[in-house]
């Protein structure tokens, strides 16, 4: 049995048709990559499975257990835990309110020192505000906010946009860490070369469709995928 | 989702969705209809002569049949306010007190004897009062708008209390108001009896009635509506929304003080408390449960205040709860039944009307009568074709100033010209939010005629450099040039008058209008310039109105569905709508937001057909996130990433640009040691 | 109606102006923190004020005790509240403002309506509870104990309202939510009832104000409605939704009622007003406020 099985959901914006018969699993302990343009339906798909958008029909399946039609803070606490896009750092609260917030709720959740060792630029701003961090930490806490919940499955949106390279590799590393741990991640990405190296498997998403699916080594190693796909 | 606010970054919840309902018709309608427009006024005419006689059977005074339409005359001008322009205000008894106190102690006093002409004075004073009440609080909106309405609304009592005593008899308030006297010339009639009375007040109501009928059917009303649907809008096309919500504020004002005059005419006493809180809050009661936005709702709420108030206390036991069971009612109203009483009839006759034809042919017929396929439009133009044709039509219009855009080359790619400044240029244009650079000094010039796409990953600044462009973000630094004039720092209004509209990624429609009518808002401002107190005119007398709007309709595909309304449409419609509200300004520069974002592939085709139409006549800068259709569309490319400018060229060029490679498929710096 | 102003008097009118602003800051603090947390501006804030002042009104009545009948008055009014936030209120988080506005205001018309039906217009005296009878004599000057007992009640509660929000795990969550409410959920904290909750404490503020100044003013089932809208004013002038604001605003509100009725009173209710206008002229945010007017 999968960790999570997304199967054929349908989701709208209003009237506009955004998934369209998605389907896609993860399984236990390994980093998936979900990529595609622009506008493919990338971030919708993780906002279906967190329950911040109920697909209108189909299933989400989370050790088996139907998860869709939960809301965001049920799918939470079942151990999902999503970093959006947007980061969206609570800027009045300390880096560690921002940890302390996410631990409230969680059963086992981890120690903010536990997690400063992985990001130890953190540790030293932990008395800062959420809107006194550079673009790089912001997203360091965003990640590590998800983290210090001990979620069964992280689903990062994004990680590496508006990042500067240094930043990039660092991020990919803490990442790769915490695969390394044993953790498992779905990543949507249009950094295709970053994501691809710390990806088994991966799905290619366009127009609300899967388009692809395969395991990352071979899709590194197919041009005309990727220029079909992603490229331009 | 558990509220709107602090959602938007997940969500998008647009503004099309507000559910609400459709009101506010002012559609155009064939010739031989005359008779069909007038028979309100005729119906209320009837109505008002025909009351005295039915009255009391229905256990209704005449003294109460005046006090319902007093408060029907203080509501129809709210109702302007509020059902048709969208502010709700608390403070109204500020314009009610203020009229009627003027009024009663100018005769009180006999400073004049005159009633008519006291009354007069009154409105006068209770417009301009509302002028200066409405300049401070209509710098806000929403909440903000009816906390300080309010506060204003205290304001004035307090001031008749105690500080204006002197003249207002304070707590007392003026007794003494003589009966009015209708002087006309040498003749001069006192009305003195219930009936006179009655007759008297009716025909103040119907000339109210009739006036507030013509600003709601003028273009000037039509405005109205948009901005209640949506303000920004409204403003992005060309309307000076500002000027407009003063005016309805100052109108609202003006009705308020007439009812306040007529209301211490009636009493032959001024009371203090029309200043109350009470009173702008019974007017809001009244007004919503007869129906907002349909005129005579809030007479109709008036009267169910007032027979219930008078009936309620006759019967022994409950005398005093006819306010609670009117609270309870409106509680109801507001949260089951939003259209009142007036709008939900309205709503299902409509709804009557419809389920006979059945809505197909309703729209079919609808759209017959109005929109005629003309030769030139024939379905087997394609979209392309048409939309070549719309534009040409709306460059005829400015004529002028499109002279030089029309001998753009027909191939449709555009050659830059030697000294003439761009279309539209951007020079060291920087957004900063918080310490974030959102838009790091970016320059870029588009010449005229020519198409650019701005591509870029997400987040890279695209659509915050567009609103730059469109005037709806101020930049932290640097400067925008529409044709060489500098345009950092105006408003959208005065930018789209400039010649440069806006498409939005999330659609920015008119949702309680018709396809029709939402077209009617662009074309009027390019008619009527950005503010008009043509409050008289009929809007459907507005010349070359269909002329200007069927070719849109038949460029963006519409022209089925011209009279459904907005509620009714598809995305893809709606999407195309969007662009047909642009296109309607006539603009010389054109930006895309998205164009095709949350179509389906053949509606995209279809689109993309539709924009290489409209090319020709415009000078277009297109966000995109579908490549193929850009590589298809654009003449030049820029890519923004990170805010800051990439890399700008041919569509070749930046196919092959080895650092738009990296920054579309892989972090620069790489990451090749996996 | 020029008056000599003595010092005794401009103490004593300076502690009124206190007490005053005291009492407006906490209900407004109330209005404000529910406007923050949930976007909604309860019109029916002033009505639970005044069912604060009732339900501690019968409690003292009953019991002779004015520690409970305050606790009473606070209770009574939360669970109105969350009755109210429950069956309609919540069901309008994402509509638009005027239409909580409209349902708000129906239900303050409804409140008082039903309290007037059960106990009449008139107004009703709270008697000055035992230990707050009597004067205080200051040094420099004479002073009713029982207001500056409630201005010390006041003050405290402030203090703990300000606590329970910047100090504890509850507090820290409403303040998170006001930010960002979704991501508050999507940590697995269920906003919904954090969203009660806020609405429930700014109602208990709202009621336990009312009881607290029943003794100096007079119990009627209009009092919310004044109250209301100088909780309006207070909130503009320091900036609506910030909690430091509404507490900076009331004081700056009462002092103003009070020292401008030590002229003359006639002008102390216009004076609030063009305090407020020259706020919004000057900085339409308010003096504490952030976000800018929607």
């Amino acid at each position: 049995m999968s960790l999570l099985e997304v199967d054929r959901i349908n989701a709208y914006y209003g009237d506009s048709h955004i998934l369209f018969d998605v389907s896609l699993r993860v399984e236990a302990r390994e980093t998936l990559a979900l990529l595609g343009r622009n506008g493919a339906g990338k971030s919708t798909t993780l906002k279906s499975i967190m329950g911040v958008l109920a697909p209108r029909s189909g299933r989400v399946l989370l050790d088996g257990q139907p998860i869709h039609g939960l809301r965001p803070f049920e799918v939470a606490r079942l151990g999902v835990q999503l970093v959006p896009e947007d980061r969206r750092i609570f800027a009045g609260l300390s880096v560690e309110e921002n940890l302390e917030l996410a631990a409230l709720t969680a059963p086992h959740a981890l120690d903010p020192a536990q997690i400063f060792t992985h990001f130890p630029q953190l540790g030293q701003r932990r008395k800062n505000r959420g809107r006194d961090l550079s673009g790089g930490e912001q997203q360091m806490l965003a990640v590590a906010r998800a983290l210090v919940r001990d979620p069964k499955l992280i689903l990062l949106d994004e990680p590496f946009e508006g990042l500067a390279p240094v930043l990039v590799q660092e991020l990919v590393r803490a990442i790769r860490r915490l695969a390394e741990q044993g953790r498992t991640i779905a990543i949507v990405e249009q950094n295709v070369t970053a994501t691809l190296s710390l990806a088994q498997r991966c799905y290619i998403l366009s127009n609300g469709h899967v388009v692809h699916e395969g395991a990352a080594r071979e899709l590194r190693k197919s041009p005309e995928i990727m220029g079909r796909y992603l490229g331009l | 989702m558990n509220r709107a606010r602090g959602d938007g970054g997940l969500t998008q919840s647009g503004a099309e969705q507000t559910g609400r309902p459709v009101r506010g018709r002012w559609r155009r309608r064939a010739g031989g209809e005359t008779l069909k427009r007038v028979w309100p006024e005729a119906g209320m005419l009837v109505g008002l002569a025909a009351a005295p006689l039915i009255a009391p059977h229905l256990g209704i005074t005449l003294d109460m049949a005046c006090r319902m339409l007093i408060w029907g005359i203080f509501g129809l001008g709210f109702d302007i306010l509020f059902g048709y322009t969208g502010l709700l205000s608390f403070g109204q008894s500020a314009f009610f007190g203020t009229g009627g106190f003027v009024a009663a102690w100018l005769l009180v006093s006999h400073a004049i004897s005159n009633s008519l002409l006291a009354l007069a004075l009154g409105v006068v004073a209770a417009a301009l009062l509302g002028l200066v009440i409405g300049f401070v609080s209509l710098r806000t909106v929403g909440i903000y708008f009816a906390m300080i309405t309010v506060a204003f609304g205290q304001m004035l009592y307090f001031l008749e209390n105690s500080p204006l005593s002197r003249w207002t008899g304070g707590e007392n308030g003026l007794p003494g108001v003589p009966k009015p006297e209708v002087s006309l010339g040498m003749l001069s009639i006192a009305v003195a009896s219930g009936r006179a009375t009655y007759y008297f007040v009716a025909a103040f109501f119907f000339a109210g009635f009739w006036l507030a009928r013509r600003i709601i059917q003028s273009p000037f009303g039509a405005v109205l509506c948009a901005i209640r649907d949506n303000t920004a809008r409204a403003a992005a096309l060309g309307h000076a929304v500002n000027g407009y919500r003063l005016a309805a504020f100052v109108a609202a004002a003006a009705y308020g003080g007439l009812a306040g005059g007529l209301l211490g005419y009636l009493q032959g006493y001024m009371p203090p408390d029309a200043f109350s809180l009470d009173t702008s809050g019974r007017l809001v009661i009244q007004s919503v449960i007869g129906g907002a936005g349909t005129l005579v709702g809030p007479l109709l709420g008036a009267s169910i205040w007032i027979y219930l108030r008078e009936v309620l206390q006759e019967v022994p036991g409950i005398g005093n709860l006819w306010k609670l069971i009117l609270g309870v009612a409106f509680v109801a109203l507001v949260t089951l039944f939003r259209r009142g009483v007036c709008g939900e009839l309205r709503a299902l006759m409509r709804r009557e009307a419809g389920a006979a034809r059945g809505p197909d042919e309703q729209a079919l017929a609808l759209s017959a009568r109005s929109v005629r396929p003309r030769p030139g439009h024939s379905m087997l133009m394609t979209p392309a074709d048409q939309a070549t044709a719309a534009v040409r039509q709306a460059a005829a219009v400015e004529r002028a100033t499109a002279a030089a855009t029309s001998a753009a080359p027909a191939a449709g790619r555009y050659e830059p010209e030697r000294g003439r400044p761009p279309a539209i240029e951007a020079r060291g244009l920087t957004k900063r939010y918080g310490g974030v650079r959102a838009i790091d000094n970016v320059s870029l010039a588009v010449a005229h005629g020519e198409l650019r796409a701005l591509i870029g990953p997400n987040g890279a600044g695209k659509t915050t450099l567009l609103r730059m462009l469109a005037g709806e973000v101020r930049p932290s630094a640097g400067n925008v040039y529409l044709r060489g004039e500098r345009i950092t720092g105006m408003t959208t209004t005065a930018i789209c008058h400039r010649g440069l509209s806006k498409t939005n990624q999330i659609n920015q429609l008119f949702p309680q209008l018709s396809v029709y009518e939402n077209l009617v808002i662009p074309v009027l401002a390019r008619k009527r310039g950005r503010f008009k107190l043509d409050l008289l005119r009929d809007v459907q007398r507005v010349g070359g109105l269909p002329e200007d709007i069927e070719p849109i309709l038949a460029a963006v595909g519409l022209g089925e569905r011209a009279r459904l309304p907005v509620s009714a449409l598809s995305y893809g419609d709606k999407r195309r709508l969007e662009l047909g509200l642009a296109l309607a300004t006539a603009p010389q520069v054109l930006l895309l937001d998205e164009p095709l974002a949350g179509l389906s592939p053949a509606e995209r085709r279809r689109a993309v057909e539709m924009l290489r139409g409209l090319r020709q006549g415009c000078t277009m800068i297109i966000v995109e996130h579908d490549m193929d259709a850009v590589f298809a569309l654009a003449d030049s490319i820029s890519v923004l990433h990170d805010g800051r400018m990439l890399a700008q060229g041919t569509p070749d060029s930046i196919q092959r640009d080895p650092m738009v490679q990296q920054a579309y498929l892989g972090g620069a710096g790489g990451d090749e040691s996996a | 109606m020029a008056v000599m102003i003595s010092w005794p008097l401009l103490f004593s009118q300076l502690f009124n102006g206190l007490a005053l602003g005291a009492l407006l800051a906490l209900t407004s603090a109330g209005l404000t923190i529910i406007y923050g947390a949930l976007g909604v501006v309860n019109f029916a804030h002033g009505a639970f004020f005044m069912v604060g002042a009732y339900a501690g009104y019968l409690a003292f009545a009953y019991t002779d005790s004015f520690v409970l009948a305050m606790a009473v008055g606070a209770l009574f009014a939360a669970g109105v509240g969350i009755l109210l936030e429950r069956s309609l209120i919540r069901f309008y988080y994402a509509r638009p403002p005027e239409d909580q506005i409209l349902l708000t205001f129906g239900l303050a018309i409804v409140l008082v309506e039903l309290v007037r039906a059960v106990f009449g217009s008139l107004s009703r005296r709270v008697a000055v509870p035992a230990w707050g009878a009597g004067v205080v004599n200051l040094g420099f000057m004479i002073y009713p104990r029982y207001r500056l007992e409630a201005l010390s009640i006041v003050a405290l509660t402030l203090s703990v309202l300000g606590l329970l929000l910047y100090r504890t795990r509850q507090g820290f969550i409403v303040r998170a939510g006001i930010e960002d409410s979704l991501m508050v959920s999507m940590l697995g904290i269920n906003v919904a009832r954090i969203f009660l909750l806020v609405f429930a404490l700014g109602a208990m503020a709202a009621g336990f104000a009312g009881i607290v100044d029943a003794p100096i003013v007079t119990v009627n089932p209009d009092m919310g409605q004044d109250l209301l809208v100088r909780a309006f004013v207070v909130i503009v002038i320091g900036g609506v939704g910030s909690f430091g604001g509404a507490v900076l605003g009331g004081l700056i509100a009462g002092e103003i009622l009070s020292l401008t009725a030590m002229i003359n009173p006639a002008y102390s209710d216009v004076m609030l007003y063009a305090a407020m206008a020259a706020v919004l002229i000057l900085r339409p945010q308010g003096l504490m406020g952030a976000e800018g007017r929607r």
